[in-house]
């Protein structure tokens, strides 16, 4: 007796076999192809949304200052922004620093120039430089024992700053622009994050001399 | 005779289908993971660091609407710092919680003042002083999600603390902190880092390792200084209208009486440590009509006026100061200590309070008519053995609604008494018989006596009801040593006293060869018109 072979365990053909890799290789290629897409758009995704959080922290530092400053101005580029704060912590190397008080808050004094009161910690204040250093942007605060740099943002990608102080007769104000231009996208014009803050402590000025007759 | 199928290449299947869904939870998860990390980061975190400065400044708000409470003419209900921990002259707030993100703050008031050197004090001020006060406030936004740090934070791994310790400088605390979103937002993911570094007021005392509460958290503190606002603040003479004066070879010039007595040769001696204290006998004219003559050792402002630089005029000049004076309300006498034995003083009267009152809370008394003299006693008390009288510093009110006119009418304060007279109507007495011997005739203290004017109602357009003035005529001899704040008034000052003190009026004239020296002691002085911020300063740590 002769056995049948049963259909259904008959080998592929050459045909189907070449249908089938071919089919499979598509899908696969796809796949790769889709996964390698995929994490590209997730990186640069990543990354803009990293870039987009140093630009909130570099608005939220120099509002910080501002907010306490007594005094803020802006170079002619907008790229370098100078800052006196009042120096509240007693640091090592102040003149009233001692070993007992250093890194305590201090406590006021009152002079009074151009008829306002002008409170004071210590007889000096501190000056915060923000600048554009390369693709960081670094923060430099003359503390007692000199200046101190701190890179607060650092980026591939393109992160410009700008800032303007604005002094009207009795406020004064800063706007700053912090633009994204990401380099993993060619068309994109970029996103500004925009801030503005007011001088909390601004110091009266001295008002202009009347010409002498 | 059939073959069986063979079944065991069906397993491939369900290991394969397994690997998939194990690869795309993977992904899944991966991609979750890192979404949470930036959502933490981007919504939670940012907006608890801005909310918690917000919780502070709202901690900072409510003790200024407490602050403001204490103003004399204010009678608010609840009274002042109610509810909150008080000792002494310090005020401590229960913590409040509001806002749709359950922020917190808490805030510690504490009394202050400064001294001639502008050196700072706690607690209350000398007599005719006003308090200002240090406001420390605490906000503190709770932080919902996990508890993550910034996407880009690197925290040291030295196996230490990464914060500073008291002893250290801020910025090594900065270096500990490594780079990222940790160095600006400090959040409390388990510990209060500030009371572990630095105890809880931030001075090195009380350090321990208590838990955040919550926790997550971030919390600020910043500091505000609140300055009283006062009627005499740096100018000798102010008037929102229109101004003549001095005479010709009269001066104006300044001094500190917490210094010492008046000296004529300081404002001419520059080696004197004094000097700058001789250059505040500013003239502020709020409109463009003034006539300035004699020499101004200090700055002069007009509003619209043509005055110019000169060498009778040392400090600056500007004729673009804008300013009004409101009108001045009879404050609350709520807490005044009324006394009925004195309704008016005709003839020659003497006034003996029965206790000493306070600065905030006087003797007072309600007078109806002044055309007689009035001599003002300090209350005495025996001490010592054998006992003697000793003078207290008394502290007395008056009322008056009516002119205080008349040959004779005046007043004499001796010394240890302080007075303020407030009165409705007008004034017209000699020079000669305002005598302020406190502390003594030849070295009187301007703050001593104090003339307060009333502003008229106004009528339905506006218009004060009737005038006000203060003629001060010619008397000899007479060194008027009083303060006059009288934003209504008319002031016409005759003859050639000396003045000590300023006076704030509406309008002012005087053709006298006066020397005028305005006492820099009188800008804490006087009364208490309202409260403002002076300084705000956040601690960063």
């Amino acid at each position: 007796m002769r056995l049948g072979i049963p259909a259904k365990t008959h080998a592929f053909t050459l045909i189907e076999m070449m249908v089938a890799i071919a089919t499979a290789s598509a899908i696969l290629g796809v796949t790769l192809t889709s996964s390698i897409a995929l994490q590209r758009s997730f990186k640069a995704l990543d990354n803009y949304f990293a870039t987009h959080m140093q630009q909130i922290r570099i608005v939220d530092f120099l509002a910080r200052d501002v907010r306490r400053g007594l005094s803020v101005t802006s170079s002619f580029d907008q790229q370098t922004v100078t800052i006196n704060i009042p120096k509240y912590i007693i640091q090592a190397g102040d003149p009233d620093a001692t070993a007992s008080n250093i890194g305590t808050p201090r406590s006021p004094t009152r002079a009074i120039v151009n008829k306002d009161y002008n409170i004071n910690y210590g007889a000096t204040t501190s000056t915060v430089q923000y600048k554009v250093n390369g693709s960081s942007i670094e923060r430099w605060e003359d503390m007692g024992a000199g200046p101190v740099k701190t890179t607060i943002a650092s980026s591939t990608d393109n992160l410009i700053p700008k800032t303007i102080d604005i002094e009207l007769a009795n406020t004064e104000y800063t706007t700053t622009a912090i633009t994204f231009k990401p380099i993993s996208v060619a068309d994109r014009n970029g996103t500004i994050v925009y801030s503005t803050a007011y001088l909390r402590n601004r110091r009266r000025p001295t008002p202009t001399p009347t010409p002498t007759p | 005779m059939q073959t069986k199928r063979n079944t065991r290449e069906t397993g491939n299947v369900l290991l394969c289908v397994l690997a998939t869904i194990l690869i795309v939870s993977i992904i899944g998860a991966t991609v979750l993971r890192n979404s949470t990390t930036r959502l933490n980061a981007s919504s939670t975190q940012v907006r608890g660091w801005k909310e918690a400065l917000s919780a502070a400044e709202t901690g900072g708000d409510i003790a200024f609407a407490e602050i403001r409470k204490t103003l004399p003419g204010a009678s608010p209900s609840p009274s002042p710092w109610t509810g909150w921990t008080n000792s002494g002259t310090t005020h401590v707030s229960p913590e409040t919680t509001f806002g749709s993100s359950n922020l917190r703050a808490r805030t510690v008031v504490e009394t202050c003042w400064f001294d001639a050197s502008g050196v700072f004090h706690l607690g209350d001020p000398p007599p005719n002083g006003n308090r200002w006060y240090r406001v420390r406030s605490k906000g503190t936004a709770p932080l919902l999600g996990l508890k993550r740090t910034g996407m880009d934070d690197a925290l040291m791994k030295d196996g230490l603390t990464h914060f500073a310790s008291i002893g250290s400088t801020a910025m090594q605390d900065i270096t500990a902190r490594g780079k990222g979103d940790s160095l600006l937002r400090k959040i409390d993911f388990q510990y209060d880092h500030f009371i572990a570094t630095y105890g809880p007021n931030g001075d090195g005392v009380g350090k321990a390792v208590v838990n955040a509460s919550p926790a997550p958290s971030i919390s600020r503190r910043i500091e505000q200084i609140v300055a009283a606002v006062t009627p005499f603040f740096d100018a000798a003479i102010k008037v929102s209208g229109s101004f003549y004066g001095l005479g010709s070879a009269a001066w104006i010039d300044s001094y500190d009486s917490r210094n010492g007595p008046y000296d004529p040769t300081v404002k001419t001696n520059p080696a004197s440590p004094y000097y700058k204290d001789s250059r505040h006998g500013s003239v502020e004219i709020g409109s463009g009509t003034a006539t300035i003559k004699g020499t101004i050792y200090g700055d002069v402002a007009t509003n619209g006026g043509n005055i110019v630089n000169s060498q009778y005029i040392t400090g600056t000049v500007d004729n673009n100061v804008p300013f009004t004076l409101e009108d001045y309300q009879m404050p609350s006498v709520t807490g005044w200590n009324y006394q009925s034995s004195l309704t008016a003083v005709t003839g020659n009267q003497t006034l003996t309070p029965p206790a000493a009152g306070t600065s905030v809370a006087p003797i007072y008394y309600l007078v109806s008519s002044w055309s007689g003299a009035l001599t003002v006693n300090p209350v005495t008390i025996m001490t010592g053995t054998p006992p003697v009288s000793v003078p207290q510093d008394t502290y007395v009110a008056i009322h008056v609604t009516s002119d205080i006119s008349g040959g004779n009418a005046g007043i004499t304060v001796n010394p240890k008494v302080h007075v303020k007279i407030y009165f409705d109507r007008n004034i017209s007495v000699k020079n000669n018989n305002l005598v302020n011997q406190n502390p003594s005739l030849t070295n009187p203290i301007a703050g001593n006596l104090q003339f307060y004017g009333i502003s008229p109602p106004r009528d339905a357009n506006g218009n004060l009801m009737w005038s006000q003035t203060i003629n001060l005529n010619s008397g000899t001899p007479s060194t008027l040593a009083m303060t006059f704040y009288a934003p209504s008034a008319d002031i016409v000052l005759n003859g050639n006293p000396d003045f000590i003190g300023t006076m704030v009026a509406k309008s002012f004239y005087s053709n006298g060869n006066i020397s005028w020296h305005y006492d820099r002691a009188l800008n804490d002085e006087g009364a208490l018109l309202d409260f403002r911020i002076a300084s705000y300063v956040e601690d960063t740590r």
